[in-house]
């Protein structure tokens, strides 16, 4: 618990400072926020009115209290170009971009964990350099490439999905739904397979030299059985840090996608927003991505512990 | 019905900032009838069902996708929903004394809004929401009747008090104000009627109520909104189409509208507008089924799509915009200042290579402002279609030697876009040759480039504006009253300041004569020949390619019973209600 403690006191710290730098967005703009929010021929009352209103005239500390407050109210402000509640806005596209992160991550697992596996347990076979090979290429294609082969390939040549499309409800319209994320979740959870195959054969090589896995065959276990229950958990380690890591791909990657196959989450609407300069939506898309990141990755510090006892102990023991 | 090709550059996508060039001043247009590749080969214009306008071929064949004339008439299937694939965001705020309407955004507009005005097949407005908009003799009264028994989506009834409110807001507004600044008074004189006072006769008035200026939004959503700003971007008008959804850079949709006045209209149940900013985005979402139709000036597609036949493609190249280089030709200290490199660099820019190069040859090169349709437009002027480097050196010479010891300096700005910066270097390549000593380019954020015109903070500037219903929808642009001092916001955005124009436009204003009003716009193009105060490139060709099952693309018969014609406002727009799917 104390080690729960010490994270969450860190995740704050982490918490406050990328708040109060998203917060100082519109500060760090050259030139006048409130003339960009105001637009053209707008008057000096009016831009007093609108400084008074973003609490530009405050002092720093003040402002970032003020924003912080909204922000955790949920009082993100107006957007300027859509003049809709801002919140409204994320809170129609956060799910698209979570959903994206969501399902690459666990397909990308999918496809990694079996093919690490008998990468590692063939180690130096015609089916190892096979997976190293097809993992090397996939790592070394973008997935904007990706992207556009994919919609060349299974959406204009075959039809099989739509090349652009919009958010449906999972519940309510199932097929709607898988047809619209497979292409854009395929797309990043490839590059991020690649990656993951790679990590957990060089690992599980390692693994597998252990005395514990030699006790285990001598003992006439299954291989099935040492590789999945016995040597996959501690192999994990560099996996589960670099599926922590990736979050900040998968960001990056659901920008690409989104804008790719115009599928309306946060990264199509922080990129629009940039484009038409709505820095207030770009700010509260920005603190989101922060807080996601910051989050998941205290999850998978805590995740050290269950996946590895000695770890458990050696928190328990400072 | 429809053809297409194969390529697969991209275009001129001057997609720059139509946004604000049409504030609504425009007023309408367009209908066309064709022409493409640089004007070569092609055949007699299909007769669309719907206007006449239309299109083109290449090869001999008809782009139309309204029905054939020779065909057996179709009957058309109500019902059922479209989604049209545009290429910006839309417009928000929607209300139109505030909005800054592309052409996407007057299309998504004109199925919530109906224009008091509409242009017809020909080019010529007449009313459509109004029942009436009629000058007195001297032209300095324009009386405008609303249409009896028309109510706005929210049952606010449509009538002269909710024409003033439209009107007045206009007039106080920063965008559409200034094009209004002759109009003394709007009085409602009785219940369904206006009064347009103005300080000096206007005789083409009426072809600014066919644009922005004559979207009619109901006056009780416009109140509402004043107080609460959420609801600015649902609009709520007469047109053809309810409000529905509005996602900011995403989608607009609305639905059948079950109360229409226009008898028999609209066809559809449902409409859709997606934005898909890059062109070929919007191309794949046509070509694998995810939208049914969509508008795209991209070179290339309209090019394949001519050659491939792959998509029904209806074409706009009549009184549409024209794509320039905007020169900013009064800054102090700036060379630009003087006729003989401005027309260096006339002289110097082989825009044919540049449109055949970047844009598949499918525009026809521009030597003036008005294109094809337009009053003013000319087969030939003084100013040079076909480069001639030698003559451009001699006057970057002749500026030398009576400026010795000053460098040539010329700064290009264009967008991020890459066929836009491939122009800037190929024009950049050109100017040098010509004996420029340097010519730089400068790349700028597509939010920033337009504040970045009105505030004349440019020498050199790639651009795309001028279509219109007549020569005085460009006097804002031109008229020296509209060139404020750099650092301040003007739509005059080359700060031009010439007596001639002035003077010309201000005839214009009170012309009714067309001969004369013809000599006139004739008289201005030449003036911009010769003065080089722009660098023309080539007049827009709009492609409306769409799935075989679409039908009426531009297609409605009007209260008058003339047909609609392409293009209100500016070129690349057509009504929806005409829009159906063949069962």
């Amino acid at each position: 618990m104390r080690y729960v403690g010490q994270k969450l006191i860190q995740l704050v710290i982490v918490v406050v400072a990328v708040t109060f730098l998203t917060s100082m967005l519109l500060r760090l703009l050259p030139g006048d926020p409130a003339v960009f929010k105001a637009g053209p021929g707008a008057t000096e009352e009016q831009l007093e009115e609108i400084r008074e209103d973003l609490g530009l005239n405050d002092p720093i500390p003040v402002q970032y209290v003020k924003w912080l407050g909204d922000f955790l109210t949920g009082d993100w402000g107006i957007s300027t170009q859509a003049n809709t509640p801002i919140f409204d806005l994320i809170k129609d596209r956060l799910p698209v971009s979570i959903l994206i992160m969501v399902y690459a991550q666990i397909l990308a697992l999918l496809i990694a964990i079996p093919l690490g596996i008998l990468a590692a347990y063939r180690s130096g076979s015609l089916s190892d350099r096979a997976v190293n090979t097809a993992a090397f290429g996939m790592l070394s294609i973008p997935n904007y490439v990706i992207a556009v082969v994919f919609v060349l390939i299974f959406a204009i040549r075959l039809g099989w999905f739509p090349a652009t499309s919009k958010y449906y409800n999972p519940f309510t319209d199932p097929v709607e739904h898988f047809q619209a994320f497979f292409l854009p979740v395929l797309t990043i959870a490839i590059g991020l397979a690649a990656g993951y195959t790679r990590l957990l054969r060089a690992d599980m090589i390692g693994t597998l030299q252990n005395d514990f896995v030699t006790m285990a065959r001598s003992k006439g276990m299954s291989t099935k059985r040492i590789l999945f229950g016995h040597a996959l958990r501690p192999s994990s380690f560099s996996l589960i840090t670099a599926a922590a890591v990736n979050i900040g791909v998968l960001i990056g990657g659901t920008v690409i996608v989104e804008q790719t196959f115009q599928l309306s989450g946060m990264g199509y609407l922080t990129v629009f927003s940039i484009g038409v300069r709505d820095y207030e939506v770009v700010q509260a898309a920005v603190a989101i991505f922060a807080l996601i990141f910051v989050l998941a990755n205290f999850f998978v510090d805590l995740a050290y512990g269950w996946l590895d006892p000695r770890i458990r102990h050696a928190r328990a023991l400072a | 019905m429809q053809h297409s090709t194969r390529a697969v550059r991209r275009r001129p996508g001057l997609l720059l900032a139509a946004g604000l060039v049409s504030i609504g001043l425009l007023a309408a247009a367009c209908g066309g009838d064709d022409d493409d590749d640089g004007g070569a080969d092609t055949t007699a214009p299909a007769t669309t069902a719907g206007g006449g306008t239309d299109t083109t071929t290449a090869g001999g064949t008809d782009t139309t996708s309204a029905p054939d004339t020779t065909a057996a008439p179709e009957t058309p299937t109500p019902g059922g929903k479209l989604t049209m694939g545009i290429e910006a965001e839309t417009g928000s705020p929607w209300r139109p004394a505030e909005a800054t309407f592309a052409i996407s955004g007057h299309m998504v507009a004109q199925s919530v809004y109906d224009p008091l005005m509409r242009g017809d097949d020909e080019g010529k407005v007449e009313p459509f929401l109004a029942e009436s908009v009629e000058p007195n003799a001297d032209y300095t009264v324009w009386t405008i009747k609303a249409r009896e028994g028309v109510s706005f989506h929210d049952g606010t009834p449509f009538d002269g008090a909710a024409i003033k409110d439209n009107l007045d807001r206009h007039i106080a507004s920063f965008l559409t104000g200034k094009v209004l600044r002759d109009v003394e008074s709007v009085t409602v004189t009785d219940p369904m009627t206006v009064e347009v006072k103005m300080k000096r006769p206007w005789v083409p008035f009426n072809t600014y109520l066919a644009g922005t200026i004559g979207y009619m939004a109901s006056p009780a959503w416009l109140a509402a909104s004043d107080a609460d700003e959420t609801l600015k971007p649902k609009p709520v008008g007469t047109g053809p189409f309810v409000f529905k959804d509005y996602k900011p850079g995403e989608s607009f949709s609305a639905t059948k509208n079950p109360n229409y006045w226009l008898e028999g209209y609209p066809l559809l149940d449902e409409i859709e507008f997606r934005v898909y900013q890059d062109a070929l985005t919007r191309k794949s979402a046509l070509e694998a089924g995810d939208i049914d139709l969509m508008h795209t000036t991209n070179g290339e597609t309209i090019a394949e799509y001519r050659e491939s036949g792959q998509f029904p493609m209806v074409e706009i190249t009549e009184r549409g915009e024209t794509g320039y280089t905007l020169l900013h030709v009064t800054q102090e200290g700036s060379p630009l200042t003087d006729s003989r490199v401005r027309c260096a660099m006339a002289y110097a820019y082989p825009n044919q290579d540049v449109i055949d190069e970047v844009g598949a040859g499918v525009n026809q090169i521009a030597n003036g402002p008005f294109s094809p349709g337009q009053l003013g437009n000319v087969a030939s002027n003084s100013y040079p279609l076909e480069p001639d480097m030698d003559k451009a050196k001699e006057l970057v010479e002749s500026w030398k030697a009576d400026n010795p010891g000053v460098p040539l300096v010329v700064d290009l700005s264009t967008t991020q876009d890459q066929t836009n910066l491939v122009i800037a270097q190929i024009q950049q390549q050109a100017f040098k040759e010509a004996g420029f000593d340097d010519v730089k380019i400068s790349q700028i954020e597509q939010a920033k480039y337009i504040l970045t015109a009105l505030q004349g903070s440019f020498q050199a500037f790639q651009w795309r504006n001028h279509g219109g219903a007549d020569l005085d929808n460009q006097y804002i642009w031109w008229h020296s009253s509209s060139a404020d001092p750099v650092g301040q916001l003007a739509l005059n955005f080359g700060r031009i300041k010439d007596a001639d124009i002035d003077r010309l436009l201000d005839e214009n204003r009170g012309a009714s004569d067309p001969a004369r009003k013809k000599e006139i716009a004739e008289e201005v193009n030449e003036i911009f020949a010769t003065q080089c105060y722009n660098l023309w490139g080539s007049y827009t060709t709009w492609g409306v390619p769409a799935q075989e099952n679409v039908r009426g693309i531009g297609v409605m018969t009007m209260p008058s019973g003339n047909d609609a014609g392409f293009g209100v406002g500016i070129a690349g727009t057509f009504p929806v209600a005409g829009l159906w799917i063949q069962q």
